[in-house]
Parts: C-alpha cells; structure tokens; sequence
C-alpha cells in the first residue's frame, strides 16, 4: 500500500523537475513582457488577461457543469461598477475593492443560479440573457450609477504604489489572472470540481452520489460571476471609464464564444481561447493597421463593402471562429492540441484523449 | 425493526399506475432480489427507494426512520447507494474519478480547501490522497486498475458496469442497490458477478438489493426474492417458494 | 387613450408573435433556440431596401425577392452549416447559431454600415386611421393584419398540406416519420426556410417603423424569445399568444407605469412566469426516463 503521498501526486500541478522548469520559464516570461514591449502592447496584455480571467469563470460554469450564459457581461458589470463606487462613495481603497465587487458579483451570480435550477437549456440561455440586459439597462437608466454617461474610475493605488500606470497595472492584473487560473486548477481537480462535472455528465447519478445539486449549480454560478466581477474591476482599473455601453450582449457572447473556441472543460483551452478572442475583441478597430492583410482588406472593403464598416470584420471572424470550432473540432483547441499531439507521437487520435463534449480533466503545467 | 421497510408503495405516471401497494422488508447482511417481466416496475421501485421518484403513496423506512420523499442526496448521506440499468455514468471523467465521485459524502474539501490546496500538506490534499488510497483497492478488487485513468466512455460495456458498481461500493453504503448488473455479460461473466456480489455480502457485511432480469443469477444469489408483475406484488420468500408459486410460473410464460 | 395602448399593445405583439413562431417551429425540430434566425430577417430586409432604392424595383417586388432569399438563407443555413455539426449536443448547437448570427452581423455591418436608413413602405409611420375620437396608426393596423393573414397561413399549412403534416412528424419524432418515408432531412430544411421567411416579414413590418439599420431584430429578436418561452418553447399556438401577451403587457407598463423601464419588464415577466411554470405558460411537460 503506498503513503499518502503517492495518491497526492494525481492532483499535484507540478510534479517532476520539468514542470518547475517550465513554470520557470513561464513565469520569467510574464514578469520581463512589460518591459519589453510599448505601452500600448501592455494595454493589450492586460486586455487579454482581463478576458482570461473571465473564460477561467466561464470554464467553470459552462464546460465543467454543463450550464449556459449567454448574460456574462451583466456580472462584468456589476464587478466593475461595485469596485467603482466603492472606491468614489466609499473612499475604499483599491485592494479592498476589487475582492469586494467580486463578492458582490457572486452574490448576484448566486442569485441568478437560483432561476437556473429549475431551466433547461434554452430557457436557460434566455432568461441569462435577459438578465445581462436588464443590468445594463437599469444601470443606464440610473443616475446613481452615472447613467448612459458612465462613471469615472478614481486613482487607485496599492498601498504606496500608484496603480496609474501600465506596467503597474499589468502586474496587478496578469498577477490576479495566474493566481485565479491556479485557483480555477486546483478547483477542478478537486471534490467541488469533480462535483460540477458529475453534475454536467448525469445529474441524476450525481444526486445518486449524494451531490447536493442545487447547492453546487448554485455555487457554478456564484463562482463564474465572481471571476467576471473580479475582471471587471481590473477593467475598470486599465480603463478608467465604465459605461453601460461596454457590457453588451455582442461581449456575452463573445465569452461564451470563447470558453467553446478554446475548449469547453480545459483550463489551458479556456485561457487560450480568451486570449485569442480578447485579442480580436480590442484590434477589431484597427483592421486596417494590421501588416500585409489590412491594406487588402481596406481595399476589398471599399470596392465592395463600405469602408466604415471595417470594424465589422472582427465579428465576421469571430463568428466564423464559432462556427469553424463547432463543425471541425468541437473540443476547439484543446482538441487541436490533442490530435496534434497524438500525430506526433504516432497513435490514432480516436482513442484517448478529449471526451465528445466537455474535455476531460486539465492536467498539471503542460 | 426491519432494516430496511418498504410499506404500500405505490407510484403513479399520470394515468399510468408504475407500482401498486408493493411492500417487503429486508434484513441486515442478506441479498433481496427483485425480479419480474419487463415493464413490471422493478426500477421505478429503486427511483422511488433512493428519491428520484416521490412515491405517490406508501412509504420506505431505511433503520427505523422513514427516507421516503426524501431528495437523492439525503438518501445517499443515510448509506443507500445505486447502479443504473442504463449506465450512467460520468462519461467524460476517468475512472479514478468516478469513484472519487463516491468519495464525495466522505470528503470535506470545499471551495476554500480546494483552492488553497498548494502542496501536499494541505488538508485538501491529504483529503484527496487518503481517499484516492481507500479507492485503490475497490479498483483492485474489482480488476479495474489497469483502466484507472481512462475517460469512461470509451470502455467496453462490460467494463462500465464494473465501474459503475465500484462506484457505488467506494460510498461505503450500508445498503447497495444494484439494477440489473448482468445486462449484456455473457455467462462467464455472470457467474463472476455472482461470486463478487456475494462476497461483497459476507465480506463487506453488506446488504444488497438486486433487480435481475436473469432468473437463475437472481434465485442462485439471493436469500428472498420478490417478484412483481404490472407494478403487483405477486409473490415473496425463499427462491423455492417462489419458484414454484403458480402466479410465478404464469407471468414468466412466454418469457424468454 | 385606451384603445390605441391597446391596438399598440397588438401591434407591437403581432411583431413578437411571428418572431416567437419562427423560434418555435425551428425549435421544435432541432430543440435548440436559433439564434440566428434575428440577422437571417435583417439582411432580408437590407435586400429589399437594397432593391427598392438601387434598384428602384416596387416594395411587392422587393418584397417577393426577400422573402425568397429568406427562405434560401434559412434552408441553406440547415443544410450547409447546421445539419453538417457532427455532435449535436444543444450546447453546440445553441453556439452555432450563435456564431452564424455573429458573422452575418458582421458582414452586414461591414457592407452596409452603421447609418440609420428609412425604409420604403406603402404605408408610412405617420399615418393614422380615424375611428371615433380615436385613431390607430395605420401602420400599426396593417401590421396587425398582415401578421394574422400569415400566422394563420402558417398554421393552415401545417394542419391541412401534405407537406405541414410531415413537418409536424418530424418535429415530434423524427426516428418515426423517418421510418414512414419522410424526408426527415428537407423537412428540417424547409422547417429552417419558413421559419426564415417568417422572421422576415417580422422584420419588413419593423423596418418602417424605426429606422433601418443592423440592430433592427436586437429588440423584436429578444421580446419574440421572450414571448416563446412565457408561452412555452414547444408549442406554437402557446408562442404566438405569448407573442401578443407581451406586447399587450409591454404596452400598458410603458402608457400607464413607466416609459423607462418598459423593456425591463419583458425580462421580469418572463422569470416570473417561468418560476411558476419552468417551461412556459401553455407547455407540455416531458420527463427524462431512467
């Protein structure tokens, strides 16, 4: 009989000398990206990363229990504008208002899950996203919250260190992604993520196992609102503008896009599928900038699209993304990587790997 | 006392009547199979012992206190657990971690444990290695070891049956309802079922309820037997009390 | 002052009630909401505009045109896009709508812009009809009437046309109706096409009344989905009533309690409603077999 120990080993993220290296490396890699590159590079880091926290939620929630929101911005809202207005009416500092729009998010998103217990799929998916409209409508309509003209993020600080600042703000903010990515990691391999997933895979045999499913779905919802309120005071954060404007129905379904594009259930697909689409969410407007293909495509456009349409391209890709994922590789990335990788080391891909739907249990730092 | 009751138990779809005044009673540490033709309510029985079905009258006690209209996940904390004729199991997930599903009752970690779990020496992390621990040998007694990481789905049937028994054995229960565990198995493989289910009886000190299709696995087992027939009692006792009650004998006419 | 909150209230919910019936009847072949079905009606009514002021073609051509490419578009999309999804789990099939919706979006706003346009029509917005003391907008009125003139169409199609009746049998088991020799696979397509085509009258009788632009079936997209889930997800009748329903309460909310909010409340009503009767006021319940 082995010690406990040995058992440990199935959870443990990093295990064996190469996985420190590359945890190493990673982590070199992230800490020097903000000198290196431009101001506006960095924005476009922290951008990502934003989006990266809210697929790690989205993971949670959609591929890990099996549920849908199509209502993701509304939390992002809430986040952002609980972070806000505690820092103007509250005069609460910086570090204590993030983790408390968080909170208050989860609150919102616990509240949301409530409805969820007793909705099927697409009832499901309408009334989430009804919900991120109503947010955003009754926040716009609401002189408390600034309106449709939004309000203005005060100078946050974290403790002496100004938080004005690029490079200050990417190192909050990528910081808050790798923590929460660990969190999101060490949740799924876990009895609460094992929960979630029973729950997606047969909810009844998981009632059979004695899964309090009402309180887990509950928690699912909690859980991914949390990681999207969370983002949504970082946004607000690099912004220093939040508007209703921001968190339309076009950004939930980019989230939910996403999570799907990336690989439902893979922590690592859900962090490279947000990247990926957080990337094209903020260059959409600056097609045109992009070398070799933008002259091409602002030509195209004029001759016969419109030129000010142009924007538009980055919802035309998105979607296709969509769509492609879904027809060629529903386990998106993730997917791709596994194939790929049983390509190359000479077995069939059928066999193992991602399961038909959700994929299977992330492994340690690959 | 009875340990386990099931008094009046009656379930109606709409207008169909699924069980109609059914009742027998179980004794600790024996083997009680439930057997019929298709159709007769031998697995809405076991949806309304373990909660997915509220019954519509009758009750079921489990050591004394009454667990009918209780919620799965209640009846599953009292040491009830079960198998599924249609296998449901959790496809996408490994067979380690079906099992580790069983555990769930058992473990504790929570939402802060799991997140924190930063190296081995957190309670997280014994929660999982101790009971990963107590799993192996479920894996081992029922030759599963070998498909310990593989994602379920991908099993033959025969295999996921096995899974699915041990994880219901890796809950613990006190009381193990098992439906219909030969399904598909050819008859090497039934007659091995029949050896571990009544090991499992002395050795485990378990009690089992068994819902079986095939006669001779079902009377060789167990230690009573009941038998239903369109959701009616039509007869109960010994398998040679039964076998030779003329109801018995008149509803499995033409069957197989 | 009543009556025309009212003739609003129907008016407005003529709109949702052919929207939550071209929801319906796809749903209930593919049970999944398409999403799609929105931009699908949106661009064909940019190709009716298109006609009528490039072109300079009559709106009953336009029209005719339209709602031909509707129904090309709606059965192309079940034939090349969805039938083609090799794991059909709703889920995925929910996030393929959702993208064929982003996409056609997108080349809509790339090719026609973000300008608000006005839409030709042979009724203008402004008229109104007299009744009394009383008057309707014309608009409104034909709307009404056109809206009811193809409802009932739809429905006498599916009750009484060889074609309708097959459709029917797919929708409530397609293993069946395969089995007794229909062509389960164009009937889904067709099911796709009309359900398009309805979705695009929905839009020509929205066009004239607020401005044309990309965002048009935003709003009449949402309170149709709306409307369908009070009414319930599996039945049409449920769906159209759910339709006018919420037009009617829509209506009265906005004229009596607040202008504001008035979108807000379709959102309210349905998660009451559907606390009290998760699928929908008028719906048949299944259950799971285990």
């Amino acid at each position: 009989m082995g010690s406990t120990p040995d058992y440990y080993a199935d959870v443990q993220l990093l295990r064996g000398r190469g996985s420190w290296v590359k945890l190493a490396i990673l982590l070199v890699v992230l800490v020097t990206l903000p000198l290196v590159f431009p101001g506006y590079r960095i924005f476009t880091f922290n951008y990502m990363a934003i989006f990266v926290i809210v697929g790690l939620g989205m993971n949670i929630l959609v591929g890990d229990t099996g549920q849908v929101s199509l209502g993701h911005a509304g939390f992002m809202a809430i986040g952002a504008y609980t972070t806000v207005l505690m820092m103007t009416e509250l005069g609460a500092p910086f570090p204590l208002a993030l983790p408390v729009g968080g909170l208050v998010t989860a609150l919102f998103g616990f509240l949301l899950g409530l409805p969820a217990l007793r909705l099927q799929g697409p009832y499901l998916a309408i009334v989430t996203l009804g919900f991120g409209l109503a947010v955003t409508q009754i926040i716009g309509h609401s002189a408390f919250f600034g309106g449709h003209m939004g309000l203005v993020v005060p100078a946050a600080t974290l403790g002496p260190i100004s938080l004005s600042g690029d490079i200050a703000q990417y190192y909050v903010i990528v910081g808050s992604a790798l923590v929460l990515a660990l969190c999101a990691r060490n949740l799924s391999v876990t009895r609460v993520g094992r929960a979630f997933r029973a729950i997606r895979d047969s909810e009844i045999a998981a009632a059979t196992m004695g899964v309090d499913v009402a309180y887990y779905k509950t928690l699912s919802f909690a859980l991914s609102a949390a990681f999207a309120g969370i983002a949504g005071g970082l946004l607000a954060l690099m912004t220093g503008f939040i508007s209703p404007g921001v968190f339309t129905f076009l950004l939930s379904l980019m989230f939910l896009a996403m999570v799907v594009f990336g690989g439902l259930g893979s922590i690592p697909g859900a962090v490279l599928g947000s990247i990926v689409m957080g990337y094209l969410n903020l260059e959409m407007d600056a097609f045109e900038e992009l070398p070799l293909l933008g002259p091409a495509l602002e030509s195209f456009s004029s001759r016969f699209m419109s030129s000010a349409g142009l924007p538009n391209v980055g919802w035309v890709v998105t979607g296709s993304l969509i769509v492609l994922t879904i027809l060629v590789e529903p386990k998106g990335l993730h997917g791709l990587w596994i194939r790929l990788g049983a390509i190359v080391s000479g077995r069939s891909a059928g066999s193992s790997g991602p399961p038909a739907d959700p994929s299977g249990p992330p492994a340690g730092v690959s | 006392m009875a340990f386990f009751a099931v008094e009046g138990l009656t379930m109606r779809f709409g207008g169909l009547t699924a069980l109609d005044d059914v009742s027998f009673e179980v004794e600790r540490a024996t083997i009680f199979s439930v057997i019929g033709p298709n159709g007769s309510g031998k697995s809405t029985t076991f949806n309304c012992i373990n909660g997915i079905h509220r019954p519509t009258a009758g009750s079921v006690h489990f050591e004394g206190e009454r667990i009918s209209g209780l919620r799965p996940h209640h009846i599953a904390r009292r040491g009830i657990a079960r198998t599924f004729q249609n296998i449901e199991l959790f496809g996408n997930e490994s067979t380690i971690d079906n099992l580790m599903l069983g555990r769930h009752l058992h473990m504790t970690t929570g939402v802060w444990g799991g997140v924190t779990m930063v190296n081995g020496r957190t309670r997280a992390a014994r929660d999982e290695g101790e009971n990963r621990e107590r799993v192996q040998h479920i894996l081992e007694l029922l030759d599963l070891d070998s498909v310990r990481e593989r994602p379920v789905r991908e099993l033959p049937y025969g295999t996921q049956k096995r899974v699915e028994l041990a994880r219901a054995l890796a809950m613990e229960p006190k009381l193990l309802l098992v439906d219909e565990p030969s399904a598909g198995m050819n008859a090497q493989e039934r007659t091995e079922l029949g050896e571990r289910l009544g090991r499992l009886r002395t050795d485990l000190d378990l009690t089992i309820l068994l819902i079986e299709h095939q006669l001779q696995l079902a009377m060789g087992l167990a230690d009573r037997v009941l038998v239903l027939n369109f959701g009616k009692a039509i007869a109960q006792g010994t398998p040679e009390e039964v076998r030779r009650h003329p109801e018995v004998i008149k509803a499995y006419l033409g069957d197989e | 002052m009543l009556a025309q909150v009212l003739a609003g209230g129907l008016s407005a919910g003529s709109i949702y009630a052919l929207v939550a019936l071209a929801l319906v009847i796809t749903y209930k072949t593919t049970e999944v909401p398409n999403f799609a079905q929105g931009e699908m009606a949106m661009v064909s009514a940019f190709v009716a505009y298109v006609l009528m002021t490039d072109f300079q073609t009559g709106f009953f051509v336009a029209f005719t045109v339209a709602i031909v490419f509707a129904f090309v578009l709606g059965y192309g999309f079940e034939a090349v896009i969805l039938r083609r999804v090799r794991n059909p789990t709703h889920l995925s099939l929910l996030v393929v709508t959702l993208g064929f919706q982003l996409a056609l979006f997108g080349l809509a706003g790339w090719k026609w812009g973000a300008e608000q346009r006005q839409f030709p029509f042979p009724v203008s917005a402004n008229e109104v009809l007299r009744m009394g003391d009383v008057s309707f907008s014309t608009l409104g009125v034909a709307t009404i009437g056109i809206s009811s003139v193809l409802m009932v169409a739809v429905f006498a199609f599916f009750r009484f046309t060889k074609l309708g009746v097959a459709m029917q049998a797919t929708q409530q088991d397609s293993m069946a109706a395969r089995i007794n020799g229909v062509p389960t696979r164009r009937v889904v397509g067709l099911t796709f096409g009309i359900s398009s085509v309805i979705g695009a009258v929905a839009a020509l009788l929205t066009a004239p009344l607020i401005t044309l632009d990309t965002t048009l079936m935003w709003d009449p997209l949402l309170k149709g989905f709306a409307a369908a889930v009070l009414g319930g997800l599996n039945t049409p009748v449920g769906a159209v009533l759910g339709g006018y329903l919420l037009g009617l309460i829509e209506n009265l909310f906005g004229a009596y309690i607040s202008v504001e909010f008035k979108s807000a409340v379709a959102f309210l009503v349905i998660v009451l409603v559907l606390w009290f009767r998760p699928s929908g006021l008028f719906a048949r319940h299944y259950k799971r077999k285990v």
